[in-house]
């Protein structure tokens, strides 16, 4: 009953499964909706959160939206700056994922603050000495810039195209995509690694704090750094993913290949300089603190060195080795390892970048404080995710997001008519 | 402009010795302050207590046990360096906390205050309130609140603020009579209600002021850690976390060596090394 | 104009795309902040002028100076008075609160009448009237001794009101509830004279041995104690704190001497002993002492260093350098009075301390105890009684204490109406159900409470009672201080709801019964009878706000009397089975007695002590078995069970368990009451025979995990 706005030639699913599928992912959504009305109603005593525990849930799913959302950044640099041409068959998507990541996370932004109606506080009351400031300013452009770059893929759809305007627009867009995505990787380079100042700039904490380059501690270039490194991989994860549920291969192998492989050059440069800096952190700037690297990882029911070795070894050294290694990198079961290794390893780097800090007694005399969210914070973070499953659902249905979908199941499709 | 005044750094030390753990200085400055109480406040990790007293015990047995209470305000923190750039004054996003180089006050504008709680993160003493609720007083109740501390609403952070509103009348008040203000005219709620007398409160760059006399602050970094600003030159006298390089305002002094080694983190064989550098830059001074 | 879906779509992306360029959005944004910085629900105080005003704060014995901060008369602030001879500009947390009780959730609102199981709203003619009907039905009756009195203070123009009202009335059965003040006055009675009160002059002394007194912790006039601990840090006095647990007082001491509960008094009278056998203290009767030969002759015998270290875990090397360093300190003073002073006390105990400073040489010293005269600056008119008055007011008292009081109607009755003021028993009192259940043998209580308290729950009448801040009194320090100060508590603001000065309401009630009763008090009102009663010093007192009455030794020595001491009994106490000792602990930021905290006090209540709904109990690690710290745990004593938190603490003796008084309040007050458990709950009396004093510091008690 949609097929006027199916993409042309294109087989997707009858229209009432897709609605059944919404519709569940639907109710999730408005469980995430409810619990976000709640937080803005009736304030944050909604979560669980407290005076220690300032940063939460929501802060670390903020910054590991962002994180993994650096795909969108960083592949669009290489498409368009570094010309680096077979990306154009994954860029669409990484840029649809991009858009759900930021935006999710303005979102989560808007519900977190104890006073959403002055959020804007934060640009007409700037202070430029803030990395939450350049972070509020970098995402928001950055936003706007995602928004400009999923516009022409949205103006593709079979009927939107049928309009001239449109159908122009979204082609001149094409054409000067480059100055977006340098301003996108521009500003992206700058949110990312002010996200990670906002940890390393806390010289209370001696667990987050980090010397630096002139005002940036090394926790802003880690940032920048392992979102160009592990977004791609979150890019391949869904990729990977939106191919096991619509059962078609959508990204030709070389393009995956070519993106896991730049992947794990990254993530291996990455670990290395990450490695460097917990040692030197480990042994000079935590100890000129009064810190032994112990006090930070016993003594607790949950933070010990285990979750610095999984985060460094297991999900960085590990996945960078197998995406740089020919072999591992081209049969798909590794790689898959690799890249969901890549994205837990992400995503715990931020945890412990939020919540071990919050959570690390300073004073000799305070105790660990531990946290358990309530539903509510739950079901706020959720609620991204069920909107990221709608849209990547709704775009695939009706956008030509993929432009080798056709070309590779053509002969898929022949067989079955074939047969 | 700033020049053409007098630059006070206001500052205090308390005497952990003196201190009885009698809880006068958090009800004087909850009722000073306008600070709301809700029906738990036993979970402390959510109790708005601008002015907190820790225990500390040395860990021994009775009858060799002994326990220290400290008080803990807004440590008021000059930052590294002390140029001002206090571990939460730099950090948040809309300017809603600032530091005041004239008086060394950190303040905190609520109405500016959008809720991110960095601040809050940012502070290692914990010295930072969010509004998780509403402030609800109990029928008729609000009719002793004061008018010249706002009430906050839901959802902003508060903190002491060395009773600024004290300060401001002080100072109002020696404006008319075009003097400076007296040592005793601006004093803290805490430190008036203090039945032990423990607190002392005063300008820390006027040497007529006890503060000073008793914390002998040292005016130059200190040369182990450039950093540390304003160390005390009485060896009984110590900072929290000085070596984080916050500078506080807020001095603490005891007899006890155990209490004055709590004050930081230490590793192995440091405090012993420590203990007798206190007060060695004196030679600066 | 035909609508297709192109032109709709056209007409919707303008319209979106004017709205977006137009103010409106910019000018919504920016009234919703300024919305959230004026929320109606967040209240703006009115500004006005500032004034102070000074009055005396009488929440507890300790008689503090406080200037009260007004903006346009409206209190906001309550602090210390400066150059208070008391309080010398300090102030105690709930002195600082007081604001709170003002517009407390608990606050009597009116007066009320008990219909079933509800109070009823009455007027104040109807209220008086009423009392004075069921009043006159007693007189009528010939009974007037079956009206009984619990009060609190025991000085004052109000106490002494009311005892002329039961004077006029007819009865005899007046009880005050234990105070330090009573328990001062019992030991002065028993060893010097009666009529006298004893005053510790901790200002002045070079060593204070003090026997379990929290003397910064709310024991005798508080805020006046911390400061006399601060002054003695600067003078290099000394404390040495005899206590089973390390109270924020052991401390500060400079020596802590572990002592098994209750046997404080032992540790006394060996300290006695080693003081006679090893100095030249005269044992004749010089002074005209009483009985010293045959109590010398008792310690030599019962009280030897050896005997005494069996019985108090002190060891006999101890106990005599104790003893020794006692004696050679120029100005020493031992102080009495476990915790507060007030409930659990034996007069055996207080005796024997006192004894102590009499043997010592420290009677009415500098530095030393005082044995002082009352402050007698009160001058009642005779009072009228009439033949009934006579008659009934000669009769015997019903029991010799408050404890036995309770025990006696419990069993047997005897009362046919009771007035409280100033007194929660039904709280206060070790086992307040067998309280409540006394209360239950009186027909007619008549409650003059100011807050929905425990015993108020259980008055058939209530005129509500204006608080300190309300009224006019005088306000008399005692407890323990070393000098005489009467204050004058002003009204700092109307009374804000229906409520009368509890004088008031007395003189009116008098009036009602007419006879003789009322020409006892033909005062117009509290405020003209307390002029003329204060005649003496009422223009320095109304012009200064207080009266130094007496701040020197008194002059010569009293002589003392061992005779209580030489037969005095031990009491059989901690009752019961387990394996430890359950004693109650009190604290600074938690008020006992008829007192109750405030929000705020709660508020600052640590979660070391109070954690949720659980009192936490502190214990021992080394003793404390199969359990945690934060346990939940079942305390059982033989009065009753609770279930509480276990709190580890390193500083208090192996075997003891310390549980917070102050807390478990059930009365309608969220932010105070329903928190905790009451420990008299679990502890249950043991009556001194001799003093009538309930004895009971502790209980036998076990523990298991819950």
């Amino acid at each position: 009953m949609d097929d006027a706005l199916i993409p042309e030639g294109a087989k997707r699913c009858a229209f009432p499964i897709f609605m059944i599928g919404i519709v569940i992912v639907g109710a999730v959504l408005l469980w995430g909706v409810y619990a976000m009305f709640l937080c803005w109603f009736k304030g944050l005593n909604q979560t669980n959160m407290n005076d220690y525990y300032g940063f939460a849930l929501w802060i670390w799913a903020d910054l590991a939206v962002i994180a993994v959302g650096g795909g969108a950044f960083f592949t669009g640099l290489l498409k368009y700056i570094f010309k680096v041409d077979e990306l154009k068959n994954i860029i669409n998507f990484a840029v649809i994922i991009g858009f759900i990541c930021y935006s999710s996370a303005l979102l989560i932004l808007a519900i977190d603050i104890g006073q959403p109606l002055r959020g804007w506080f934060i640009f007409w009351h700037a202070n430029v000495h803030s990395m939450l400031t350049e972070v509020a300013y970098c995402l928001s452009c950055y936003f706007a810039v995602l928004t400009i770059e999923f516009i022409p893929n949205i103006l593709e759809n079979r009927q939107a195209n049928k309009v001239p305007f449109f159908h122009h627009l979204a082609h001149n867009m094409h054409e000067v995509m480059a100055v977006f995505a340098a301003t996108g990787a521009f500003l992206s380079f700058f949110h990312q690694g002010s996200l990670g100042g906002v940890a390393g700039v806390m010289f209370g904490r001696p667990f987050a704090y980090r010397e630096g380059l002139l005002i940036w501690p090394w926790t802003f270039f880690l940032f920048t750094w392992s979102a160009a490194a592990f977004g791609p991989c979150f890019t391949l994860l869904v990729t990977k993913i939106t191919e096991r549920i619509t059962g078609k291969k959508l990204v030709g192998d070389k393009t995956i290949n070519l993106l896991a492989k730049i992947s794990g050059w990254m993530i291996t440069t990455y670990i290395i300089a990450k490695i460097i800096d917990t040692i030197y952190w480990a042994f000079v700037t935590a100890p000129s603190m009064g810190f032994k690297l112990s006090h930070f990882y016993s003594n607790n029911g949950l933070y010990g060195y285990w979750m610095l070795i999984t985060e460094v070894i297991l999900c960085g050294v590990v996945p960078g080795l197998l995406l740089i290694n020919k072999s591992t990198r081209e049969n798909p079961t590794t790689r898959t390892i690799a890249i969901i290794l890549g994205v837990i390893g992400v995503c715990l780097n931020r945890w412990v970048m939020v919540l071990q800090i919050m959570a690390v007694p300073v004073m000799s005399f305070d105790t660990w404080a531990l946290y358990i969210p309530s539903w509510q914070e739950v079901a706020t973070t959720i609620l991204p995710v069920a909107y990221g499953i709608i849209l990547i659902a709704v775009a695939y249905r009706y956008l030509p997001v993929f432009p080798q979908e056709l070309e590779l199941n053509e002969s898929a499709d022949a067989a079955a008519q074939n047969g | 402009m700033i020049e053409n005044k007098k630059v006070h750094k206001f500052g205090m030390v308390v005497d952990l010795d003196k201190c009885t753990g009698c809880g006068a200085c958090m009800v004087s400055c909850m009722s000073e302050n306008n600070v709301p109480f809700k029906e738990d406040e036993s979970n402390k990790k959510d109790s708005i207590t601008w002015m907190r007293v820790y225990k500390l015990t040395n860990g021994k047995s009775f009858p060799e046990t002994e326990i220290v209470y400290l008080p803990r305000p807004c440590q008021h923190c000059g930052g590294i360096g002390d140029h001002g750039h206090s571990p939460c004054v730099s950090v948040c996003p809309a300017t809603a906390t600032d530091y005041g180089y004239d008086t060394g006050i950190v303040s905190q504008i609520y109405t500016r205050c959008f809720g991110c709680r960095y601040c809050m993160g940012a502070c290692p003493y914990h010295a930072r309130y969010f509004n998780w609720w509403d402030p609800k007083w109990p029928k008729g109740m609000e009719n002793y609140l004061s008018p010249n501390v706002s009430p906050r609403m839901r959802g902003v952070v508060e903190k002491c603020s060395f009773c600024y509103h004290r300060y401001q009348l002080a100072r109002e008040q020696a404006m008319i009579e075009d003097r400076e203000i007296e040592e005793m005219e601006y004093q803290t709620a805490c430190t008036t209600a203090c039945p032990a007398g423990a607190i002392v409160f005063g300008d820390l760059n006027n040497p007529a002021h006890k503060v000073h006399q008793i914390v002998k602050p040292d005016p130059h970094p200190d040369p182990m850690n450039h950093k540390v600003v304003g160390k005390s030159r009485n060896p009984k006298v110590f900072r929290l976390l000085e070596r984080l390089g916050t500078n506080p305002k807020v001095y603490y002094m005891s007899d006890r060596e155990w209490v004055r080694k709590a004050g930081d983190n230490y590793l192995k064989g440091e405090w012993e090394n420590v203990k007798t550098h206190h007060g060695a830059s004196s030679s600066h001074g | 104009m035909k609508i297709d879906r192109r032109s709709f779509l056209g007409l919707g992306l303008g319209a979106a795309a004017g709205i977006a360029l137009s103010p409106v959005g910019v000018k919504l944004t920016d009234d919703s902040s300024i919305w959230t910085q004026n929320w109606p629900w967040t209240p703006v105080p009115e500004d006005g002028e500032i004034t102070y005003d000074r009055s005396v704060c009488s929440l507890c014995p300790g008689a503090c100076g406080i200037s009260v901060r007004k903006i346009n008369g409206r209190p906001v602030k309550i602090e210390g008075l400066d150059d208070h001879p008391i309080n010398n500009g300090g102030a105690c947390l709930h002195g600082i609160s007081g604001l709170q009780y003002l517009y407390d959730p608990a606050r009597i609102k009116t007066p009320l009448k008990k219909n079933g199981n509800k109070f009823e709203k009455i007027s104040w003619d109807e209220a008086i009237s009423l009392v004075a009907q069921k009043l006159g039905e007693i007189r009528e009756s010939d009974t007037p001794e079956s009206l009984g009195l619990i009060t609190g203070a025991d000085n004052g123009s109000m106490s002494r009101l009311f005892e002329r009202f039961m004077g006029a009335f007819g009865s005899p059965n007046t009880y005050t509830m234990p105070s330090l003040e009573s328990n001062l006055a019992l030991t002065a009675a028993a060893i010097h004279s009666a009529d006298r009160s004893l005053g510790f002059d901790l200002d002045h002394s070079d060593f204070i041995l003090s026997f379990g007194a929290a003397i910064i912790e709310g024991w005798g006039s508080p805020v006046a104690c911390i400061q006399a601990n601060a002054s003695r840090r600067e003078r290099k006095a000394k404390l040495v704190q005899v206590d089973y647990r390390l109270s924020n007082t052991a401390n500060a001491a400079d020596k802590i001497i572990a002592v098994k509960p209750g046997t404080e008094a032992d540790l006394a009278l060996g300290l006695c002993a080693v003081l006679l056998a090893k100095t030249q203290i005269s044992t004749n009767t010089l002074y005209g002492d009483v009985n010293k030969l045959a109590f010398a002759a008792m310690l030599e015998k019962e009280y030897t260093p050896d005997k005494v270290e069996a019985i108090t875990g002190v060891k006999a090397a101890d106990i005599e350098a104790l003893a020794m360093e006692f004696i050679k300190a120029k100005a020493p003073v031992a102080v009495p009075g476990k915790g507060r002073g007030d409930v659990g006390q034996s007069l055996r105990e207080f005796a024997a301390v006192q004894a102590l400073n009499a043997l010592a040489g420290r009677l009415n010293k500098e530095g030393g105890v005082f044995v002082m005269w009352p402050a007698g600056y009160l001058n009642f008119p005779e009072n009228v009684m009439d033949a009934a008055a006579e008659q009934g007011a000669g009769k015997a008292k019903l029991a010799g204490s408050v404890n036995e009081l309770v025990d006696k109607l419990e069993k047997d009755g005897g009362l046919s109406a009771l007035f409280i003021y100033n007194a929660n028993p039904c709280y206060a009192l070790n086992n307040p159900e067998k309280v409540k259940a006394a209360m239950d043998k009186v027909g007619f209580k008549v409650s003059f409470s100011s807050f929905m308290d425990e015993t108020a729950l259980r008055s058939d009448v209530i005129l509500p009672a204006s608080i300190f801040l309300e009224r006019l009194e005088d306000v008399v320090s005692g407890a323990g201080l070393a000098k005489t100060v009467v204050g004058l508590c002003r009204p700092m603001v109307k009374p804000v709801f229906d409520t009368k000065h509890p004088g008031d309401a007395l003189i009116l009630l008098a009036q009602a019964m007419g006879a003789g009763i009322a020409q006892s008090f033909s005062w117009e009102s509290y405020e003209a009878c307390l002029e003329e009663v204060t005649e003496k010093i009422w223009d320095t007192l109304s012009d200064d706000g207080y009266v130094v009455i007496d701040d020197k030794p008194p002059v010569g020595t009293p002589a003392t009397d061992f005779t209580f001491l030489v037969s005095a009994p031990k009491v059989a106490v901690p009752m019961g089975e387990g394996d430890y000792t359950l004693v109650p602990v009190d604290k600074m930021r938690l008020a006992g007695g008829s007192m109750t905290s405030s929000p705020f006090a709660v508020k600052t209540v640590s979660d070391t002590v109070l954690s949720g709904k659980y009192s936490v109990v502190e214990i021992n690690p080394t003793t404390a078995g199969v359990l945690k710290d934060g346990d939940i745990a079942v305390l059982k004593t033989a009065m009753g069970t609770a279930k509480v938190k276990i709190g580890f603490n390193e500083g208090i003796l192996p075997g003891v368990i310390g549980m917070p008084r102050g807390l478990g309040h059930a009365f309608n007050n969220p932010y105070v009451a329903g928190k905790g458990v009451n420990v008299n709950d679990l502890i249950g009396p043991v009556i001194e025979p001799g003093s009538g004093l309930d004895a009971a510091f502790g209980i036998k008690a076990s523990l298991s995990k819950a």
